[in-house]
């Protein structure tokens, strides 16, 4: 089975908490580059960002990243 | 994780980014003096304070140019995976054209009647050096 990331709500949760992508970038020790890079689906990131990203935003990674049978 | 764990982990996570940070303008100015020894023993000294100094610079500007660009500070901090995966999809990059280099190098030497060298051992080194690092870290899972 493969999976693939087709989109996320990367963006849309951290307007909702009226954060930067800088404020974001520096809670997650990445630069702001990979935050946007991540919200306009370029950059996929790795296991360890992803489940960082949904914790920060109180929500499973399957809410943040929507995932895909390919 | 207690949050005093995750607060140790946070700081030693930033302490090594430090020391990588570091480590590129520290290894040009080392480099630069080593350029310099190898001039004057090889007796063109002004080549080499012009090889220090050039050296000396880069270490500067490195750790200069760092706090400006997140590109730069990401490939000398290692702390950011989308910069780190991209420095090392560049290497295999770079890595390419030299195996290219090598192999054609060799090609146009032995097809002179020379023994291929120093392509051909460089050549060995590389693929010899590739083999060693793709055991080690099929070996480490």
């Amino acid at each position: 089975m493969e999976l693939v990331v087709v989109g996320n709500s990367v963006r849309a949760l951290r307007t909702g908490r009226g954060l930067s992508q800088a404020q974001l970038a520096g809670a997650m020790g990445v630069s702001r580059q990979t935050i946007n890079s991540i919200e306009v689906g370029r950059y996929t990131p790795s296991l360890a960002l992803a489940v960082a990203l949904a914790r920060y935003f109180g929500s499973a990674v399957e809410e943040v990243f929507d995932v895909q049978e390919r | 994780m207690s949050r005093n764990a995750s607060a140790g982990n946070a700081e030693r996570a930033a302490a090594r980014r430090r020391l990588y940070y570091w480590s590129t303008p520290a290894l040009s100015a080392v480099f630069g003096v080593v350029f310099l020894l190898a001039f004057l023993a090889g007796g063109h000294p002004l080549t080499g304070w012009l090889a220090l100094g050039f050296m000396l610079v880069l270490a500067a500007g490195s750790a200069l140019l760092g706090r400006f660009s997140e590109t730069v500070k990401g490939l000398m901090d290692r702390g950011d995976e989308r910069i780190v995966a991209i420095d090392q999809r560049a290497i295999t990059g770079a890595a390419m054209a030299l195996v290219l280099v090598l192999i054609g190098g060799a090609i146009v030497e032995l097809a002179r009647g020379h023994s291929g060298a120093p392509f051909t051992w460089l050549a060995a080194v590389f693929g010899l050096t590739y083999l060693a690092t793709l055991t080690v870290l099929r070996l480490r899972g």
